[in-house]
Parts: C-alpha cells; structure tokens; sequence
C-alpha cells in the first residue's frame, strides 16, 4: 500500500476515481426532478425537497471526498472554500468552479461555474420558471460543510437556465461549531 | 499462532455509538455489551486526550500501546472513528484503517438503505472488509 | 434529416417524449438545423412551441444558427435547449456522484410508498423516462437517426449500444427465454446502479435495478415495443453475490407484428 500522500490536485482526483458517463447522471436527475414536479405539484415545495436531498447527499458525500482527496484539516473558512472549488467539484462532477465576491470579513463567496452538468438537455417550461434547478448543489454543499462543523446558507444568484451569464451560488458561513468535547461543561 | 494482525475492528459514530464491530479471533472475549461499553469509554478517553494536550489543535490519540497489544485509531474529520487492536508492532494499520474509512463511504453511505449513525448492517461492506483484512493476513504470510 | 424519421414510427405510439425530430446535432457550427419541433428530451417536459418561446420577454430571441450564440466569457449561452450543440455523450462525471444521487432517488421513492412492489413501480417510473429519451438521444447520435424495427434489432441495441453508452459496458449476456416465446433477458454479473447497495433481508427479493428494468421499458415502448420488464436476482454458483436478470416479456401485439414481418 502506498504511504499517506498530501492532497492531489483536482484533476489528478478526477483521473483516479471510476467515473460513468454524464449522460447517466444528468437524466436520473432529470428523472428525479419529474417525480418531485408529479408527487409535490407546488415548484416551490420542489425546490425545498431538491435542497433537501443535497443536503442528506453532503452528510454522506463528504467523507468520501475526506477518504479520497487526502486534504487536512483547513485553517479557515477560505481555504474551505477554495478546496470545495477546485477539488469538490472536480472530483464528483468533473468541473472546476471559481471562488469570487468576498465579503469584507471573509465569512461569504461565490462559486461560479461555467460547466454544469446537471442541466444538460434542460429548458424551464413556462410552468416551472420559479424552479431552481440545480437546488440540489447547494443542498450538498450545505450537508457536507455541517458535517465539518460549519453550518451555512447557500442561495443561487445567478442561474443560466433562467437567462443568467453562468451560474452562481451565494455561500455564507452562518456560525462555525466548535469541536464538541464530552466532559467540557464550561464555554 | 495466530496470523492476524488485527484481533478485533470497531467503528464508532461521532457520538460515541458503536456502529459496527469485527471481531478477528482476540479469544472471545467481548460480547456486545461489552463492545458498545467498550466503544462509549474509548471516544471518552480519546476527546479527554484532546483536552490533556499542552497545545491546541490535538486530534486525539492515534496510538495506544500495551505490552501485548496496540491500539490504532483513525478519526475522520467527520468525527466517525475507526479504531483496530492489533499485534504488538503491527504494521500500516494507518493505511489500513484509512482503506476501511474508504469502503465505508464507498459500501455503507452509497447504500439507500443505511441509515446516518446507525448500527452497519451492510452485506457488501462485509464482504469488501473481509477481503481486505485477507489480503493484509496474506501479506503478512509472506513476509 | 427528421421529415424521414417521423415516417418510420409506429402509428400506435402517439407518445410526447418521441421527438427525435427535435434534436439538433450541431455537428458543425453553423449547420442549419429545424426547430420547427419542440424539444423532447428535456427532463422537465419543456413542450412549448417555437413560436411561443419567442414572445417571452426574458429571453434573447431564438437564434436560427448554432454558430450564433451570446457569449459571456467562457459560459456559453444559448437562446434555447435545442440551440446548444448536442453532446457527444463523452462528458463524465465521477460514479460517486451518480451513486450518491442515486441513493437519494432511492431514499426518496422509500418516503412515498407504503409497500415494496410500489417503490419498485416508482423506480421503474422514473428508470422509464430514463430510457424513453435515451433512445432519442442515441437513435440520433448513434445511429444516424434509424431506429431498430425489428425484434432482435432493438434488444441488440438495448443490450449493446445503450448499455455501453450508460454503463461504459456492453451487457453481460442477452437470451431468449427457454420456456416462453415472449420473454427475453438481459443479464449483468454486477449492474452498476448496485454496485454499493446491499439489500436488508427483510425486503426480500427487492432489486434497486428496478430503476434499470425501466430504462429498458422505457426504450422498449418508445421504440414501438411495449413489454413488462422486471428486475431479479439470480444466484450464480461458487460466487457469493447473485447477478442480475432483467426480464423482458413482451405484449402479444408486438409477437404477432414480429411474426407477419416473417
């Protein structure tokens, strides 16, 4: 077995994990969108449950991506961020996103992505235009930070398939949990 | 003598629950209660290790040693522990916790019928975990 | 290229998923490709006309060429679905990715049936429009817009083109049933939507390719071929985990067309 190695970059992550054809996952997403739009009727309730199922996938997805990628413990919630961007997204989808906008106290950015491939194939009809689509990324980024002790709000800014440039997605740290220590009873 | 170098393998969630224990001939001697007290004391004991450190940033312990055996633990950031008693002076038990951790994401959370911090009733992780404890027993064979 | 298509479908499928017309291709930039169609492999039923989608105000007007698209940086944009190239069905993603969703489509059904047959008709369901717009897709990508008529042809293409484009794999084995003319079955040692699942006992005989089960019938019925498909598990012995048998029993219509063919 080869020793522990510092972390890969993400393109040498998405080379050594078993990867399908996008197509597979982007319509049994497609799929899973139909079945909510049928069972739930109201878009809103949709987004709510596309949010949802993110986030049960980020509490799992995230040990994986911490088993696979091999990256510490981060000093903060920039690098956090930074290596969701260029290793998260690369390792499970196969796309690299850019983090901007700051805030002045480093506790919000933006993930933009240019590729995504959830939407493939995807127009909103009139009926669904208050859909959001991709509500399932920000659900997922959500779960997976929670899990490392970071509890977030994620919300679309931007969204192509409703006449935006790219899409864009708002993360703002709400509160970092502390570690918790059984036997701690003070602070 | 035994072949193993693991006499026994638990998992614990991040409250300190057993989810999933393996025992690999350590004479018998726990049952499952004695594992579930067994799993509660050992995250007690690893967070006051935390506490104990003279410096912040500790991650608790990851090696205990006995005179006739040694304990090796594997945290997730997650806060699930993976921890394996072993020979005294067992080898790359690190790389094999941390190939365990990867089957557990791998056969236990991609499986729709797993349920988050419960118990790990999962035929394929059993399977993948036994073939990899073999192939570590066949390693050490042909050392 | 779509007028000749349209021909060959069979008049008793009058289903709105079958649009193979409406695929651009857009193998060259700039290639004149019909919108007259509206799109048909979009996953939320986006069926509105051309004609319609041009009175929104939200968006740019509806280009006629592929070539033509509102560039900003290196995101494309495209005034519509169909105005966007087809892919060529080479992108990837991590398995990890679809095995994570996956799971949730399966957690999720769970939360809406009271009964094991039910969540399996609900896998199917969704594994239905699965395969109802992949054969769209490939009839058009793969198969320079012919689509199989005939019996064995389309349970090739099942077994072979499809599998391989969603699986990466050709399947394992495909045969006619011994005992009933109708009943054909395609089978994988490991199907890759169970690769990390393990079914609890107490579910029984429960099969999450179920999910697979309904991408075949989905192909299958689009294609003119109505059929029941089910998804079993089959001990195999000297190995430890079963394989998969997807069971293909055909509507009598289908036998009796097959027959007059000769």
């Amino acid at each position: 077995m080869p020793p522990l190695t510092g972390p890969k970059s993400g393109d040498a992550l998405f080379g050594s994990v078993e990867r399908v054809n996008a197509e597979l996952f982007t319509l049994t997403y497609g799929a899973i969108v139909r079945q909510l739009l049928t069972d739930l009727e109201e878009v809103e309730e949709v987004n709510k449950q596309l949010d949802q199922m993110g986030y049960n996938i980020g509490t799992r997805l995230v040990d994986e991506f911490l088993a696979k990628s091999n990256v510490s413990r981060c000093v903060d919630f920039k690098e956090t961020a930074d290596v969701i961007a260029k290793l998260g997204f690369k390792m499970f989808l196969g796309v690299t996103a850019t983090v901007t906008n700051w805030d002045a106290e480093g506790t919000s950015c933006s993930f933009v992505l240019e590729d995504n491939p959830l939407v493939d194939f995807v127009e909103l009809p009139d009926t669904c235009q208050g859909l959001q689509y991709c509500n399932v990324l920000s659900g997922v980024i959500r779960g997976a930070l929670e899990m490392v002790s970071m509890k977030t709000e994620v919300t679309w800014v931007r969204d192509m398939l409703r006449g935006d440039d790219a899409y864009e997605m708002r993360v703002k740290l709400t509160k970092q949990v502390p570690e918790e220590y059984p036997y701690k009873d003070d602070d | 003598m035994a072949l193993a170098a693991i006499y026994s393998l638990f998992i614990i969630n991040k409250s300190g629950g057993l989810i999933y224990y393996k025992d690999y001939g350590s004479a018998g001697r726990t049952d499952t209660n004695d594992s579930l007290r067994l799993a509660s004391l050992w995250h007690s004991m690893h967070a006051i290790s935390q506490q104990l450190s003279p410096t912040p940033g500790c991650e608790g312990i990851d090696l205990l040693q006995a005179h006739n055996f040694d304990l090796h633990c594997f945290q997730s950031l997650t806060g699930t522990k993976f921890f394996a008693v072993c020979e005294t002076g067992a080898q790359n038990i690190e790389t094999l916790l941390k190939v365990i951790y990867e089957l557990y994401t791998d056969f236990v959370l991609k499986n729709p019928f797993y349920e988050m911090e419960m118990p790990i009733r999962c035929e394929l992780f059993d399977l993948n975990l036994a073939q990899v404890i073999q192939k570590d027993r066949v390693t050490l064979l042909g050392r | 290229m779509a007028k000749g298509l349209r021909g060959q479908q069979p008049s008793t499928n009058t289903s709105p998923t079958r649009r193979l017309s409406s695929l651009s291709k857009g193998k060259k930039k700039g290639e004149e490709l019909d919108y007259s169609a509206p799109p048909g492999h979009s996953p939320i039923h986006a069926t509105r006309s051309a004609s319609r989608r041009l009175d929104r105000g939200r968006r740019p007007p509806l280009r006629r060429r592929v070539g033509k698209m509102i560039g900003v940086g290196k995101a494309k944009q495209y005034a519509n679905v169909l105005d966007k190239p087809l892919s060529r069905g080479r992108q990837e993603v991590s398995l990890s990715a679809f095995a994570f969703l996956f799971s949730e489509l399966v957690q999720y059904n769970q939360t809406q049936v009271d009964n094991i047959a039910e969540l399996e008709r609900r896998l199917e369901d969704a594994g239905y429009a699965v395969g109802a717009r992949v054969l769209e897709l490939l009839c058009h990508r793969e198969k320079g817009n012919r689509r199989e008529t005939r019996l064995l042809g389309i349970l090739s293409f099942i077994h072979s083109t499809v599998w391989k484009v969603l699986f990466g794999k050709v399947a394992d084995s495909l045969e006619k049933g011994t005992e009933h003319e109708d009943e054909y079955m395609i089978s994988e040692k490991e199907l890759l939507v169970n690769r990390f699942i393990s079914v609890p006992k107490d579910m029984g005989a429960f099969n999450c390719g179920a999910f697979v089960a309904g991408i075949v019938r989905g192909v299958l019925e689009n294609a003119g071929f109505p059929a029941v498909v089910t998804a079993h598990f089959v001990p195999i012995e000297g190995q430890q985990r079963p394989r998969t048998t997807i069971l293909i029993k055909f509507a009598e219509e289908v036998l009796q067309r097959e027959a007059r063919f000769g």
